[in-house]
């Protein structure tokens, strides 16, 4: 990986653990195998991760890099191999590009959808269109300003593992999601509680 | 009266332990004050000039006496023995500490009341009309629709985190009395047999906001049956949570992104997101209606003859004409008529001339005013928008009785609707990002109008005032605007007038450069001469203002402050230019 890295790859390159919380199961922390890549600051390409840069051994790359670059032959391949996954900027509009994403179901392991910033919460409808309208059943990941207070906004709208931001202490992430034992909204979780009162 | 179930109790007290944890992540370093910023913010808690103020929420501006007593051992306890009303049916303490906000929230949770979602960029509590349920010009209760929303946009996980603070009003009577055209979004219930087969729908309006910026609302959407509010407003919500602008804090709100689309553009995108969730399981059922309006029927009325102010007066039996008089003033100003005959709504004026804010009412006012709702209205009572509170069931032949016991609290005042019922924000005595004083100015228009035979004479007149451009004050919607601001440190006044809230709402216009604090009793005394002087038989301030236009009021606001330039000027040249432009 190149020198000037951007803020988005530092956020998760230090990072060695992500936190899981699968929709029927319970959050647990697992090792992080996916870099960030941040094209726009890099200009020799993809980097090549076999090349080795610790454990990681597969790249997140943004969106709109693939939409340009997914055609080309080594992309197709390494893709094919599962090694390349796609995030979404928070000012992506994925819903113009419903077609590659349909394609991309077929090949990406996983998305991510990126916080600039923990108080935008563009990347939150990002997740539920994602789920609801383009029916992703694959993992989303949370990636950039990931706070511990965020968590279960973010599981309710369809993230199913987050990648915290390095000072945040994973003890405590872990602690979030049975906070709440009813709702009062449906979300990707669930239905509302109040649909059973009476 | 909406009553919790367990669901509400349960989400109330979570919220509380979640943010008692968040507190203490604070208070032990491992949550930096930025971050710690929105999360206390989204839990009413704000840092203001010289402590943290708590904004409690009262949903649709309906409580209980219960709930008031709460209120005011809050405000001994926690605070310095007082509570201000706020114009959007919340009411805020300005001395609380961070540490014991965790207990406050938990003595408030007990009384099925919280801070959830009264600040902060996400939906705010919901303002509704004070006299929902019982206003005789009342279409459509809105009281259930109110609650059901409270409950969709509370905790609401995709709208946690808008561009900007997002503000609803709902409204269900002939006259608006929610300013619904100055919200995000405004909610006009509907029932009309030829739509929707008599059914409940509802008119939305989007876009509306004071602040810097003051736009009216527009309609978007027309006729939309009451159950699918959720999907609908959802899609509103994901529009605005996509595409409104966060590069810049001022043109956040969404009435920057409705005029940048136009209205029309606004809706069609919101529509088309619409399409694909309308019929989906968003939508509020039959059942969940049935469980909340249950709450909302009406208390044990007896059946009792309707009474003539006449009639009451009368009931009084008061030989003393000065009390007569002031009883009838009451009477005209601070009752309001009622649905069911023999029954009226009581303004209690939180306005008393000389106090220290408007919406203010102490420990002792409140304790007794909850006793107060006991004994004379079925143990409710009601905030309103005019920062004053309503008992909305009283029996006209208890009138008398309770006049006389709300005078021993100061607040029978019979100034509803007149010149000094003011509306003002905290301003620079509590607000930090004020430009200048807001409650000195009240409280020296109220000593100069103090007589009122003479405010009774001027009628019906709306003055507002907002110690900076964010609009607390709704300085905008008043007849009489007044807009603090800051020039080289020192403060001014800006004055505007045209402002109007209710069915003709409208946003006033600045009359021209600012004044000093000491000037502005005068200016409203010259404007008020102005329409005294211009005005025809039974024309209100605001009727005379429209038919005269701004000219003659602006020369009266401008004649002292042009006076002593000429005075200066004289010795070199006669004509002395007025800096009013
Ligand atoms: C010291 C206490 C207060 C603080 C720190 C405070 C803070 C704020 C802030 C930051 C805004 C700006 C939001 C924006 O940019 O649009 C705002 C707006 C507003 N505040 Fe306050 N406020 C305080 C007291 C009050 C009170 C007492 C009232 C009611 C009497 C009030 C009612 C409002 C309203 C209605 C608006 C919005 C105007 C609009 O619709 O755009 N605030 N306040
Ligand atoms: S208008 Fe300004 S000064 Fe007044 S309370 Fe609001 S933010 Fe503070």
């Amino acid at each position: 990986m190149s020198n000037n890295t951007s803020t988005i790859a530092n956020n998760i390159d230090t990072h060695d653990q992500i936190l899981h919380f699968p929709k029927d199961g319970n959050p647990y922390l697992a090792a992080n195998e996916w870099l960030i890549w941040a094209s726009s600051q890099d200009e020799g390409g993809l980097p090549d991760v076999e090349l080795g840069h610790s454990s990681l051994r597969k790249i997140l790359v943004p969106f709109s890099w693939w939409i340009e670059h997914h055609h080309e032959a080594d992309i197709q391949a390494k893709a094919k191999n599962g090694q390349i996954a796609v995030w979404f900027a928070a000012d992506d509009d994925i819903l113009k590009h419903a077609d590659i994403i349909e394609e991309g179901k077929k090949v990406w392991p996983l998305v991510a959808a990126h916080f600039p910033i923990f108080r935008d919460g563009r990347s939150f409808s990002t997740a539920v269109l994602l789920r609801d309208r383009l029916q992703w059943e694959g993992e989303i990941r949370a990636i950039g300003d990931v706070l511990i207070d965020q968590l279960l906004q973010g599981a309710r709208v369809g993230f199913d593992s987050f990648a915290l931001r390095p000072d945040q202490n994973l003890d405590v992430a872990l602690k979030q999601f049975d906070l709440f034992s009813v709702t009062t909204q449906n979300s990707w979780r669930g239905k509302r509680a109040s649909l059973q009162a009476h | 009266m909406y009553k919790y179930d367990h669901i509400d109790q349960t989400l109330v007290n979570q919220r509380v332990a979640q943010f008692r944890d968040q507190v203490a992540r604070r208070l032990n370093g491992t949550l930096a004050e930025e971050e710690f910023r929105p999360l206390r913010l989204q839990n009413g808690l704000y840092h203001q000039r010289h402590a943290y103020m708590l904004r409690v929420a009262i949903p649709y501006g309906l409580f209980n006496s219960k709930q008031l007593r709460t209120m005011a051992l809050i405000a001994e306890k926690y605070d310095r023995g007082y509570g201000h009303f706020t114009t959007r049916q919340n009411i805020q303490y300005n001395w609380v500490t961070l540490e014991d906000t965790p207990d406050i929230l938990a003595e408030l949770a007990k009384v099925e009341m919280h801070a959830i979602q009264t600040s902060g960029n996400c939906i705010r509590n919901i303002t509704s009309d004070a006299f929902a349920g019982v206003a005789a010009d009342e279409y459509v209760d809105p009281r259930p629709v109110c609650e059901l929303l409270r409950q969709w946009s509370t905790l609401h996980p995709e709208f946690a985190h808008l561009p900007r603070k997002f503000k609803f009003a709902i409204n269900g009577a002939k006259e608006d009395r929610t300013i619904l055209l100055c919200h995000d979004v405004g909610i006009e219930l509907k029932k009309n047999k030829d739509i929707n087969n008599g059914e409940l729908t509802a008119d939305i309006y989007a876009g509306g906001g004071m602040g810097r910026t003051p736009i009216l609302g527009s309609l978007i959407k027309q006729n939309l049956p009451w159950h699918l509010l959720p999907s609908y407003l959802t899609a509103l919500l994901r529009v605005y949570n996509r595409f409104g602008r966060r590069d810049n804090l001022y043109k956040a709100r969404i009435k920057i992104l409705v005029k940048a689309l136009s209205p029309e553009e606004f809706a069609r995108q919101v529509e088309g997101e619409w399409l694909h969730i309308k019929d989906g399981d968003d939508n509020f059922t039959q059942a969940e209606w049935d469980r909340v309006a249950k709450h909302f029927t009406k208390p044990a009325y007896k059946s009792l003859p309707a009474l003539t102010n006449e009639q009451v007066l009368n009931l009084a039996n008061e030989s003393d004409k000065s009390t007569q008089q002031s009883f009838a003033r009451w009477l005209e100003r601070n009752v309001k008529p009622h649905q069911i005959p023999g029954y009226a709504s009581v303004i209690l004026s939180l306005k008393p001339h000389g106090t220290v804010a408007p919406g203010d009412a102490t420990t002792a006012q409140m304790l007794a005013i909850a006793d107060l709702a006991d004994q004379y209205s079925f143990g409710e009572l009601r905030a309103t928008h005019e920062q004053n509170l309503v008992l909305a069931d009283v029996k006209q032949s208890k009138l008398f009785e309770l006049w006389q016991e709300a005078k021993k609290q100061k607040v029978a005042l019979p100034n509803v609707g007149l010149l000094t019922d003011i509306i003002a924000c905290p301003g620079g005595d509590f607000c930090s990002l004020a430009n200048a004083k807001s409650l000195p100015i009240a409280k020296a228009i109220q000593e100069r109008f103090d007589d009122l035979d003479y405010l009774f004479d001027l009628g019906d007149i709306s003055l507002n005032i907002s110690g900076c451009i964010n609009s607390c004050g709704h300085h905008h919607v008043g007849n009489i605007g007044v807009l603090g601001v800051d020039k080289d440190g020192e403060e001014w006044y800006q004055v505007t007038l045209g402002g109007e809230q209710g069915n003709a709402a409208a946003i006033g216009k600045v009359i021209g450069p600012s004044f000093y604090a000491d000037e502005i009793p005068d200016v409203m005394s010259n404007i008020i001469n102005t329409y005294v002087a211009q005005r025809n038989e039974g024309e209100s301030f605001i009727q005379t203002y429209q038919r005269l236009g701004v000219t003659p009021f602006k020369e009266a606001a401008y004649k002292d402050k042009n006076e002593k330039a000429k005075k200066k000027e004289l010795p070199e040249s006669k004509a002395a230019a007025g800096d009013a432009s």
